[in-house]
């Protein structure tokens, strides 16, 4: 049977190390992808992937339960990505090559699409990935939660530490520039 | 011409809980009754529809530290049924190319071992085998034998269970010694968490390999027999090719036989 995340925390709080492996294998790729959407280059989303759950067993003992461990642990992310965009003074950048590599979009493809459908797709993934990381932070910010994360307003603003209007206007906010940008890409959405 | 929308409640927020979904049954069945007479609305939410389904096209597959992740949301949410088994329904050609690629990669990385012979394919993730050969000894058990990685993590795994406890003994000691050793105690200690870590997650990480490199042993296998069944295929369709191609050759003897005969008998 398979434990919940509170029982891998409560064990891992007793020196259980197998626990706390079981915690990073079900929660590395969201918290990668977080950081990776967030930020937008890989080395340093996976640096930011580690500091979390470097973070967390060092905080491990002192956390309560009050919060989700997912959220606890998405909120350490966050913080992350968030002094690490100061440090760095800058807007996310998105890795996107110009050149399309055949072999990778061979491994991408999903069942019985062509090969030009699969070029329009990771044509338009470059497209949004380029439109998000004009976002303002907090607006990304909220799209990748609610978009990929499938958090709920609440939860979000939880996160962020917002009220929960203020987080649907972020998400109006920002799909609407979306929608202009796309737009202006000759994407119709 | 754009309607005037007079919603009464805030119209933004009402919109995005829709699009959402994320919105409670008084609110929608209001919402709703509205949508139904504005057609500024409906517009605009189904503009922001087509924005989400466009943003669901972000869905790279990253790179990370020599094996493929999924961006993918949680494990219990939004992970897709076709995300997760991306790998087992793309097309044969596109698998093999994979398999290859990634053989080639791991072989050179991980001390990946796969060898196709009389026995059949077998893959081994050698990381002690090959630069130790007398590490296979018949005394080995075959848990052991079969995961040699088994064991490292094993050993891992009890030595931070024993740091652990080691240093929830010593914080109770260090309250009592001076300051000074108590700092560098918890300062050293602090470093070995940090170290094991990063072995966890190094362990989590060589983990996820081994498994990739077992599922590209499976589409191998799988690609194998999709070809033996193919080459079958084509050898009986070449096989009745042939046999109609021989009837037709046999009638078109017939006939030139026939017209010679009787050009013969003019």
């Amino acid at each position: 049977m398979t434990s919940t995340d509170e029982e891998l925390v409560a064990r891992s709080i007793r020196g259980d190390a197998d626990s706390f492996n079981e915690l990073i294998l079900r929660w590395e790729r969201p918290i990668y992808a977080l950081a990776y959407r967030t930020i937008g280059r890989e080395e340093d989303a996976r640096d930011v992937c580690q500091e979390t759950f470097l973070r967390a067993f060092r905080a491990l003992p002192g956390f309560r339960g009050q919060a989700k461990f997912s959220s606890w642990l998405y909120r350490i992310a966050l913080n992350l990505c968030r002094d690490w965009m100061r440090r760095e003074r800058r807007t996310p950048v998105v890795q996107a090559s110009e050149d399309v590599d055949l072999m990778d979009l061979a491994v991408a493809a999903e069942p019985s699409e062509s090969i030009e459908d699969l070029v329009a797709r990771k044509d338009l993934a470059r497209i949004v990935a380029k439109a998000m990381a004009r976002l303002p932070e907090e607006q990304r910010t909220a799209i990748v939660l609610k978009e990929y994360h499938g958090l709920t307003f609440q939860e979000i603003a939880d996160l962020v530490g917002c009220p929960l209007s203020t987080v649907k206007t972020r998400l109006y906010q920002g799909l609407t520039v979306l929608r202009r940008e796309l737009g202006h890409n000759g994407q119709r959405p | 011409m754009i309607d005037t929308c007079e919603y009464s409640g805030n119209r933004d927020e009402a919109l995005i809980a829709h699009v959402y979904d994320d919105i409670d049954p008084v609110e929608r069945a209001r919402f709703d009754a509205h949508l139904a007479a504005c057609a500024r609305c409906r517009d605009e939410v189904r503009a922001l529809t087509g924005v989400r389904n466009q943003l669901a096209q972000w869905e790279p597959d990253l790179i990370v530290a020599g094996r493929q992740l999924s961006a993918a949301g949680p494990p219990s949410s939004a992970a897709s049924p076709l995300r997760q088994s991306w790998w087992r329904e793309i097309p044969a050609w596109a698998q093999v190319a994979a398999a290859l690629l990634f053989l080639g990669v791991s072989a050179g990385i991980a001390n990946l071992d796969v060898r196709y012979d009389r026995d059949g394919l077998s893959v081994r993730t050698g990381w002690s085998a090959r630069a130790q050969p007398a590490a296979i000894v018949p005394a080995a058990s075959p848990a052991q034998t079969a995961a040699p990685w088994r064991a490292d993590l094993t050993a891992l795994e009890q030595q931070l269970k024993t740091e652990l406890r080691t240093r929830q003994a010593s914080a109770t000691t260090v309250a009592a010694a001076d300051r000074q050793t108590s700092s560098r105690t918890a300062s050293a200690g602090e470093a070995d968490l940090v170290r094991h870590v990063r072995a966890l997650l190094d362990e989590s990480e060589r983990r996820q390999q081994r498994e990739l490199a077992l599922r590209v042993a499976e589409v191998l296998r799988d690609v194998s027999t999709q070809r033996q069944a193919d080459l079958v295929k084509i050898d009986r369709s070449l096989g009745a090719v042939q046999n109609n191609l021989g009837v037709e050759v046999m009638k078109q003897r017939q006939s030139l036989n026939l017209l010679y005969r009787a050009s013969q008998r003019q």
